[in-house]
C-alpha cells in the first residue's frame, strides 16, 4: 500500500462473543487508518465496542477475522517473539491507572523496561528521564497510595511511555479525574504529541475531550464506523444522529424549552424556519448576517447563542429563526438560498425544524 | 520434665517449620497452576484446572487423623518408618500445601484483571506476568494466608501424637490426659497459645510491613 507511515492500520475487524444464551456482535466489520503522529479520537456511548477496539490494538483481544497493522506489521500474523516486539513499542493508559501498588511511582514507571530487559543503570536512567517528563520528579519513591488522581494518571502515562513507544493508547482515562485535571492531563498528552511525535489514539465518550486534543474523531455506534474525518468537520457538521447526540451538549447548543416544545418538523402555514448556525473563527459572523438581511430582504431573529472550541479555536452558534413560508413553493426556494449563501461564508448551517411565529 | 517440655517443643516447631516451607513450596506453585489454567488465567486449561481442584477438594474432605492413616503406606516409603516426628512431617506438608493452595488461589483471584492486561498489553511473558506482577502484588495477601495455614498446622501437630509423632500435643495427651497431670497441660496449652499468638503477630507484622 502506498501509505508507509501509517501508525495503525484496521480493516474490517470482527468480534463476536459467545455466551450460551446469546451472541453479541461486538464490532461487525471496523476499518480506519491512523497516520503517524496523530492524536486519533474513537468516540461512542457506551456498550458501543470502541474499548474492545482499544483492546484489539495492544493484543488484549483477539478479533475473529480482519487485519489489524501496527507500524506496517502485522499483529495477528506474527510469530511470539514479532508480537512481543509490536507491542513493545505500543503503550496503553488504562482506565483505572492499574498501578502496582506495592512498587514506587519510579518502580512502576519501570516495569516495561525491566520485562524488556534492560540492565539497571539503563532502567534508572529511563525512568528517571520519564518521570520529569511527566512531571514527577519530586515523587520517585512514592506509592501509589499516596497519589492524587492526577499524579497516578500521570505515572500511568510515564509507564506507558517507558520503553519507547511510538503508539499511545489511552482507554476512557479521563472519567475518573476531575475537569481540571483532564485538562492538565490533557495538554500533557499534546505536549508528549508535539515533543516526540507520539501517535496517540484515545477512546471516549466524552466530546469535550476530543474537542480538546483530537485531530481526526471516528465515531463508533453498534460496533460500526458510523461517522469519521478531521474533528472539525465532525463537530461542526455532524451527519448521524448519534455524532448529533455526542456532538450537543458540547456547544450546550439545546434550544430553549419554550421553543422546543413548539418545534416541528414539518411547517405550516406562516410558521418561521429555524436554524442553527455554526461558524469557526475564520468566518465572519455579523457581516454575514447583516448582508443575508440586505440581500433576501429577509429579517433575522437570534434566539441564542454559545461559544465552544475545538483545540485552539474558538467555535460559535447561534440559533436564529427567519420568518420565511416555506409551504409556499418560492418561499422553500428562499430557504434554500439562504442556506447555500451561509455555506459559502464557511458557517455550517442546519434546519432544526419549524415554530409557529412568536 | 522440664526437658520433656523443652524436647517436646523442638519437635512441634521442626514438624511446624518443615512442613510450613514444603506446604509453601508445594502449595504456591499448585494455586499458580489453577490460576493459570482458570478460564480467565493466562493458559486455560479446563481438563487440568477441574482434576486439580476436584483432587484438592478431596483430600481437603478426608479428616486431618484419617488423612495420617491413610499416608502411613507413603510416609513408610519416603520417611522409613510411620512413626516419629518426621513422619509426622508428611501429613502436615500434604494438609498445608492444599490448604495453601486454597488461599493463594483466592488471593490470586482478587488481584485485579487490569494488573495482569497491564503486563499483556507490554509484550510481557507469562513468567514475567507471574513474578512482576501477580506474586509480587499478592505478596501481603499471601504471607498473611500462610499465617493462618501455620496455625492450622499447629493444631494439626497435636494429633501427630495419634501416630507417635511426638511434640506437644503428644505429650498432652500422654502426660495431661492420660496420667491426668493436670499442671503440665495447662503449661503446654500456654506453650501453645504463645506460639500462635508469635506466629500470628510475626505474620501480621510482615504482611503489613509488605504493604504500601
Amino acid at each position: 500500500m502506498a501509505f508507509t507511515n501509517l501508525a495503525i492500520a484496521l480493516s474490517d475487524i470482527q468480534i463476536t462473543y459467545r455466551s450460551d444464551h446469546e451472541i453479541l456482535n461486538v464490532l461487525k466489520g471496523v476499518s480506519l487508518f491512523v497516520p503517524q503522529g496523530e492524536i486519533f479520537g474513537v468516540i461512542g456511548r457506551s456498550g458501543t465496542g470502541k474499548s474492545t477496539l482499544l483492546r484489539c490494538l495492544n493484543g488484549l483481544e483477539t478479533p475473529d477475522s480482519g487485519e489489524i497493522l501496527i507500524h506496517n506489521k502485522s499483529l495477528l500474523k506474527a510469530t511470539h517473539q514479532e508480537r512481543c516486539k509490536i507491542l513493545s513499542k505500543v503503550g496503553t493508559v488504562f482506565q483505572e491507572f492499574n498501578l502496582l501498588s506495592r512498587r514506587t511511582v519510579l518502580q512502576n514507571i519501570a516495569l516495561p523496561l525491566e520485562f524488556a530487559g534492560a540492565s539497571a543503570d539503563e532502567i534508572t536512567v529511563k525512568s528517571t528521564e520519564i518521570a520529569a517528563l511527566v512531571g514527577l520528579s519530586d515523587k520517585h519513591s512514592a506509592y501509589p497510595s499516596q497519589l492524587s488522581g492526577g499524579q497516578s494518571q500521570r505515572v500511568a502515562i510515564a509507564r506507558a511511555l517507558a520503553s519507547n513507544v511510538s503508539l499511545l493508547l489511552c482507554d476512557e482515562f479521563t472519567s475518573s479525574l476531575d475537569p481540571e485535571t483532564t485538562i492538565e492531563i490533557l495538554s500533557l498528552l499534546q505536549d508528549l504529541n508535539r515533543r516526540l511525535g507520539i501517535t496517540i489514539v484515545l477512546v471516549t465518550h466524552d466530546m469535550s475531550v476530543i474537542s480538546e486534543i483530537c485531530n481526526h474523531v471516528c465515531v463508533l455506534d453498534s460496533g460500526k464506523v458510523v461517522e469519521i474525518g478531521p474533528t472539525e468537520t465532525i463537530l461542526l457538521n455532524p451527519q448521524h444522529k448519534v455524532t448529533h447526540s455526542l456532538v450537543s451538549h458540547l456547544f450546550a447548543k439545546d434550544l430553549p424549552r419554550v421553543i422546543h416544545e413548539t418545534l416541528r418538523n414539518l411547517p405550516l402555514e406562516n410558521d418561521h424556519a429555524v436554524l442553527r448556525l455554526t461558524f469557526s473563527s475564520n468566518a465572519t459572523f455579523q457581516p454575514t448576517i447583516a448582508a443575508i438581511i440586505q440581500t433576501f430582504g429577509i429579517p433575522i431573529n437570534i434566539l441564542t447563542g454559545n461559544t465552544g472550541h475545538i483545540r485552539e479555536m474558538t467555535f460559535g452558534s447561534l440559533i436564529v429563526t427567519l420568518p420565511i413560508n416555506t409551504t409556499l413553493n418560492n418561499g422553500h426556494a428562499l430557504l434554500e438560498d439562504i442556506l447555500a449563501y451561509f455555506q459559502m461564508r464557511h458557517i455550517a448551517v442546519e434546519v432544526l425544524g419549524f415554530i409557529p411565529p412568536l | 520434665m522440664t526437658s520433656l517440655i523443652i524436647q517436646s517443643s523442638l519437635e512441634t516447631l521442626l514438624m511446624i517449620g518443615a512442613s510450613a516451607i514444603l506446604s509453601v513450596l508445594i502449595g504456591i506453585p499448585l494455586a499458580i497452576l489453577l490460576w493459570l489454567t482458570s478460564p480467565l488465567g493466562l493458559a486455560p486449561h479446563p481438563y487440568l484446572r477441574h482434576m486439580l481442584d476436584g483432587f484438592i477438594n478431596a483430600i481437603r474432605s478426608i479428616p486431618y487423623i484419617i488423612l495420617v492413616i491413610l499416608l502411613m503406606p507413603m510416609t513408610r516409603f519416603v520417611v522409613g518408618s510411620s512413626i516419629g516426628t518426621l513422619a509426622a512431617i508428611i501429613p502436615l506438608s500434604l494438609a498445608g500445601s492444599l490448604l495453601v493452595t486454597r488461599m493463594v488461589k483466592d488471593v490470586f483471584f482478587n488481584i485485579d484483571r487490569g494488573l495482569i492486561e497491564v503486563g499483556l498489553a507490554m509484550g510481557a511473558s507469562k513468567r514475567q506476568i507471574i513474578t512482576k506482577i501477580l506474586l509480587h502484588e499478592a505478596m501481603p495477601s499471601i504471607v498473611a494466608g500462610v499465617t493462618t495455614v501455620l496455625i492450622n498446622l499447629v493444631g494439626f501437630s497435636a494429633m501427630a501424637g495419634a501416630v507417635g509423632g511426638g511434640g506437644l500435643g503428644d505429650l498432652a495427651i500422654r502426660y495431661g490426659y492420660q496420667r491426668y497431670d493436670f499442671t503440665l497441660m495447662v503449661i503446654i496449652v500456654v506453650i501453645l497459645i504463645i506460639l500462635v499468638q508469635a506466629i500470628q503477630m510475626t505474620g501480621d507484622f510482615i504482611s503489613h510491613t509488605l504493604r504500601k
